[in-house]
Parts: structure tokens; C-alpha cells; sequence
């Protein structure tokens, strides 16, 4: 051993002495055992946490220059936009990286739906994985306001003003959520706070517990098999490949391929057509003038067709509060014991596109203005996303499965 | 799962198209057409800015100096010939009329123009300039913007020059108001490709890496 690395090693066992360090790496990386068979789907869990160190990088130097006061909100962007040095790319990687982060979220909830990784035994996983959309979804509004466009702030007023529609205790829970009649400075001050460091933290502290949650219980994979049943000799499961280097080359690989699409967008088409970032929101938050038709950003926009969908105030913030909610209990409404979709029956993948397709068309709906005919459509496909939940208990009870390998294909 | 991406491509198709469609105002624009990279367009623009828009608009997140150091202007020309020696060239492009007097003359405070091109775009803001029309009592409309305060500013060339001096003429204030809306385009453009370019070749290493990584894994 030279003596550089006699150094380095005793240099290690003085930290390793005093805190786990190659336990803890030896857990959940360089002997974490994952399945071997992955495929496309499962790029989404690295790519999440990668769009979420995006934000917070790229959030951290937009502080630097941002102010957050309604006086100055929409300057201090302008200035970062014309003024910062590389503050016009710092800004679309944060306002970029917000959507793309609903999209790799989305995909891998999807990947969790397509391959049963909300059952025994990750129901903590999907639970904790649920959590953090919610909190997601908190932390990407609260954002939205904070450039005091029209958009910012129109949207913010409509969302706010749902409180309002609780019996009772409505009206006055929406002033205190605002700080003030209207949405204000104090509101976004307040917003300002917990959208850079209490929302902020809790996603840390979540993403932990997923990524613990999930290494306690070990990874599904797409035939949905554990592979925990066949060990080698070693005690090692036959179809298990250590993390690294095996995945974490491989995520590298889906990582700079979502980098070069992300590039794409944040170089040629920053405002997403629109989606991204709305024309509206380059005219500044004025209280006296509503713009002609309030849309919020595509990746809440299911949840705003619902929200619409329902004649009644109240009833429609109960529905799309409840659109969300009915995910939670996925692991307690799939009762199928076959987890993977490759092996189940026609009856879930039936269902199952019938949801996909009820949430793009909603989203759809959610960006339009709403007429008769668009409501009309917003209410059956409400209809048609509930029903997922609702029929699916009794069909995946006695389901018509396909018979499920014993080890990985 | 192939079924999926299939139903969800075409549902995501169908969604883009719908946005196209739906992107209007109520009224067909015309192309605006406007080249960016054209500095002598983009200076000619700024000269008709000053000229035929200053009076009443300002350009508050623009200052003199980066005009000048975008569009290759020297820092003394640029205050000589859009600012008439008026302001410096550290000061942001403000109106030349005084506070008030617009909201007595047309009833509106004019809008400041720095982000008109990203908030209606550079079909919009062309349409609109060319847009004027005169009814049969002789007074100016826009059939763009119906019962806009503005009036034809360009009435002087529309009447006096020729259609593609008309032409060029709102051209040039509208690539001038596309570059203002967001000065570092041209640089994300021309930064872009060479990103994606630089992350394909990391792309193509990452791929060989777990390649080379792979191979003693039995699939």
C-alpha cells in the first residue's frame, strides 16, 4: 500500500469510527441489490431527484436577486431576466425545471400504477410518495405567485378564494391563509417563505424517508416479482444487481438524456408555448383587471377541470380534493394479488387506460375556457376517473390474472 | 404498456393541436416575419421607436446602453439619435410626455412596451400597427384593437410611401420591440445548440459506460 493510501484509509477509519459512513453507503448504494430487469419506467424516481436539486440550485441563486415585495416582485424578475449575469438562465432552468418535474413526478406514478408498486409491502413507499406530490403541488403554486404577473396573481386569488367555499369556518380561513382581503404583499411575502424554505424542507425530509422506505422493503420490478424469494450462496438475491455501478451508470445515462431534452426546452422554447410560462404573466399583477380567461399551469390543470366540472363550489373543491385523496388508498383498492400489469386481467388494463385517458383529456379541459359543451365533457370524464377507483375493489377482487413467473423475465 | 404510450402520444397530439388552434385572438394576425439577427432592421426599428412611439410609451426595463452594445451602436450615436441627446446612455428608454397628460388627451396611460412583444407577440404588435383603417367619417380605426386610445401613427408613411415601405416600417418596430421584450434571445439561441451538442457527445459516453458496465449482466 503506498503511502497516500495508507493515509486516505486511516483517514477513512477515523470518520468510519465515528459515523456509518460505509454502512450507509454500502446500504443503500454500493450494496443495494435492485432488480436486473428494469426498464424505460424506471428512469423517473433518479430523474425527480435531479430536477429537485435543479430547483433548489437554480432557486437559491434566484433568491440572491429576487425581491419579494409587491412593489418590486415583477422588477426584481425583469432585472434577473436583463441585468444578472446568466440570470435569464438560472431563471428558465427554475421556471423550466417546475414542469419537468411534474412530468418525471406523473410518469413515475404512473410507472408505481403500471407495475403494482403501491402493494404489499411499499404501501409506506406509495404513502410517503403521495405525500410529497401534495406537498410538490403546494410548493409549485406558491411559487407561481411569486413573479407578480397577472397570471400569478389572478390564479392565486381563484385557488385562495376555494377555502372560502368550506361551510362555516370557509371565509375566514381564507383570510387567514391570505394575510388580507385580497392577495397582497403580505401574501406573498408569506408565500415567498414557504415556498423557499418550509416547503423546501419538507420535501428533503420526505425524499429521505421514500428513498429509506423503499431500501427497507427493496424495489419492485416490472414483471413485479420479489426478488428476495431466490438468494445465492452469498445470501445475495440471484436476480439482484448491486446499485452501483450498475444503476448508477444507467441513471446517468437517462440523466443526460433528460438533460438534453430539458436544454431543448429551456433553450428554444422556455415558455413551453404558453404552458410553461403564461403570456399573461409578462403583464404585472394589477387587482383592478382580471384577464380574460384564468388558466393555471398544465400540470394542475386535471385537477382544475374537476374543480370546474362541478356545479357546486363546494362540492367541487371536495371533488378535487378527493381526486387526490383516492390515490392514498390505491395499495387498499387494488385487492389483485398480482402486482405487475404484464400478468393481470383485461378488466385493470381496461380501467386503467380509461384513467390515463380521463386525466389527459381533463388536463386538456382545464386549459380551455368553459363552455356548456367543455363542462359537459369536464363532468364525464370526472365521472370516468372516479369510476377507476370505485369499480376497481370489486374487479381486481376476483380478477382473470395470467399465471406470474416465478423469477425475473 | 405499448398500448399506453401509444393512446397517450395521441392524446398529446391532439392536445397541441387544439392549442394551435385556439391561440388567436378572434381575428386572423398577419405573419410578422421579423428577423432578429438583422441589426440594421433592429437599428431602423429603434429609430422609428423613438420617433413614432416615444411620445407616449417607454421602454422602463431597457437602458441605452445595452441597445447600444446589442445592436453594435456606438454609445454617443445611439443617445444622439434615439434619445435626442435627452437622456444618457445609463438611463432606461422613458417617455417623452409628461406625467398626466396622456390620461387628459386619450383617456389611458399609455403601457410601457418593454414585455408587449412576450405578452401578445410579434404577429400581434405587427397586425396592430397595420391595422388602421378609416371609417366613413374619416376616423381612424383598428380592427385589431377596437376602440384603442391610440392613434395611427403611421399614417404618414401609410399614406405617403410605398406598401413595402409600410411594410418594412412595422416590421422594424416590431423586431425592435421582440429584441427589447427579451434582450438575451439571440445569445440563448446561439448558446443552445452547443449545449445539446456537448450533452449528445456525454450522452454517447454514458451510453458506451453502461455498455461496458453491463455486459456481465445476463438479461
Amino acid at each position: 500500500m503506498s503511502e497516500q493510501n495508507k493515509q486516505q484509509s486511516t483517514l477513512l477509519a477515523w470518520f468510519d469510527k465515528r459515523y456509518p459512513l460505509i454502512s450507509t453507503w454500502n446500504k443503500h448504494v454500493g450494496e443495494y441489490y435492485a432488480p436486473k430487469n428494469f426498464n424505460f419506467w424506471y428512469f423517473f424516481g433518479a430523474l425527480a431527484l435531479l430536477v429537485f436539486v435543479n430547483q433548489i440550485v437554480s432557486g437559491i441563486w434566484l433568491t440572491m436577486s429576487y425581491k419579494p415585495s409587491a412593489a418590486e416582485a415583477f422588477n426584481s424578475i425583469e432585472y434577473i431576466m436583463r441585468d444578472v449575469q446568466w440570470g435569464w438562465l438560472i431563471r428558465y432552468m427554475h421556471s423550466t425545471g417546475a414542469s419537468a418535474f411534474f412530468l418525471v413526478v406523473y410518469l413515475h406514478m404512473m410507472r408505481g400504477l403500471l407495475y403494482g408498486s403501491y402493494k404489499e409491502p411499499r404501501e409506506l413507499v406509495w404513502l410517503l410518495g403521495m405525500m410529497l406530490f401534495l406537498v410538490l403541488m403546494a410548493e409549485a403554486f406558491m411559487g407561481y405567485l411569486l413573479p407578480w404577473g397577472q397570471m400569478s396573481y389572478w390564479g392565486a386569488q381563484v385557488i385562495i378564494s376555494l377555502f372560502g367555499a368550506i361551510p362555516v369556518i370557509g371565509p375566514d380561513l381564507a383570510l387567514w391563509v391570505r394575510g388580507d382581503f385580497v392577495i397582497s404583499d403580505v401574501t406573498l411575502n408569506r408565500f415567498f417563505a414557504l415556498h423557499v424554505i418550509a416547503l423546501p424542507l419538507v420535501l428533503v425530509i420526505l425524499i429521505f424517508m421514500h428513498i429509506v422506505a423503499l431500501h427497507q422493503v427493496g424495489s419492485n420490478n416490472p414483471d413485479g416479482v420479489e426478488i428476495k424469494k431466490y438468494k445465492n450462496n452469498k445470501g445475495l438475491p440471484i436476480d439482484g444487481i448491486a446499485f452501483h455501478p450498475y444503476y448508477s451508470v444507467k441513471d446517468t445515462m437517462g440523466a443526460v438524456f433528460f438533460m438534453t431534452l430539458f436544454a431543448l426546452v429551456i433553450f428554444y422554447a422556455p415558455e413551453g408555448g404558453g404552458y410553461f410560462i403564461e403570456a399573461p404573466n409578462f403583464e404585472p399583477a394589477n387587482p383592478l383587471k382580471t384577464p380574460d380567461h384564468i388558466a393555471p399551469v398544465w400540470y394542475f390543470t386535471p385537477f382544475y377541470a374537476i374543480l370546474r366540472a362541478i356545479p357546486d363550489k363546494f362540492l367541487g373543491v371536495v371533488a378535487m380534493g378527493g381526486a387526490i385523496a383516492v390515490l392514498f388508498a390505491m395499495p387498499w383498492l387494488d385487492r389483485c394479488k398480482v402486482k405487475s400489469i404484464r400478468y393481470r386481467g383485461i378488466s385493470f388494463k381496461i380501467l386503467l387506460t380509461i384513467l390515463v385517458v380521463s386525466f389527459v383529456v381533463l388536463g386538456w379541459l382545464g386549459t380551455q375556457p368553459a363552455t356548456p359543451e367543455l363542462t359537459k365533457l369536464a363532468q364525464i370524464f370526472t365521472a370516468l376517473y372516479f369510476m377507476f377507483f370505485l369499480v376497481l375493489p370489486f374487479t381486481s377482487k376476483n380478477e382473470h390474472t395470467k399465471p406470474v413467473p416465478e423469477r425475473v423475465t | 404498456m405499448k398500448q399506453f404510450l401509444l393512446i397517450l402520444s395521441f392524446c398529446m397530439l391532439s392536445l397541441s393541436a387544439s392549442v394551435q388552434a385556439s391561440g388567436g385572438y378572434g381575428i386572423t394576425l398577419e405573419p410578422a416575419q421579423n428577423n432578429l439577427r438583422d441589426q440594421d432592421s433592429l437599428k431602423r426599428g429603434a429609430i422609428l421607436f423613438s420617433n413614432y412611439c416615444m411620445a407616449c410609451h417607454s421602454l422602463k426595463y431597457m437602458r441605452y446602453n445595452r441597445i447600444a452594445r446589442n445592436l453594435g451602436w456606438d454609445e454617443d450615436a445611439i443617445v444622439a439619435e434615439m434619445a435626442y441627446g435627452q437622456s444618457t446612455v445609463y438611463e432606461d428608454v422613458t417617455t417623452r410626455i409628461l406625467p398626466g397628460v396622456a390620461m387628459d388627451v386619450f383617456g389611458t396611460e399609455p403601457p410601457d412596451l418593454s414585455l408587449m412583444s412576450r405578452l401578445k407577440g410579434t404577429d400581434y404588435i405587427y397586425s396592430f400597427l397595420r391595422g388602421y383603417e378609416q371609417n366613413e367619417k374619416g376616423e381612424w380605426e383598428n380592427h385589431v384593437l377596437k376602440g384603442t386610445a391610440m392613434p395611427n401613427v403611421l399614417e404618414g408613411i401609410q399614406r405617403h410611401s410605398s406598401e413595402e415601405e409600410y411594410a418594412e416600417a412595422a416590421r422594424d418596430i416590431t423586431n425592435f420591440l421582440d429584441y427589447v421584450g427579451e434582450p438575451s434571445k439571440i445569445d440563448r439561441l446561439d448558446l443552445g445548440w452547443k449545449v445539446v451538442a456537448f450533452l449528445l457527445v456525454l450522452l454517447l459516453l454514458a451510453y458506451l459506460l453502461k455498455r461496458e458496465y453491463w455486459k456481465d449482466i445476463e438479461h
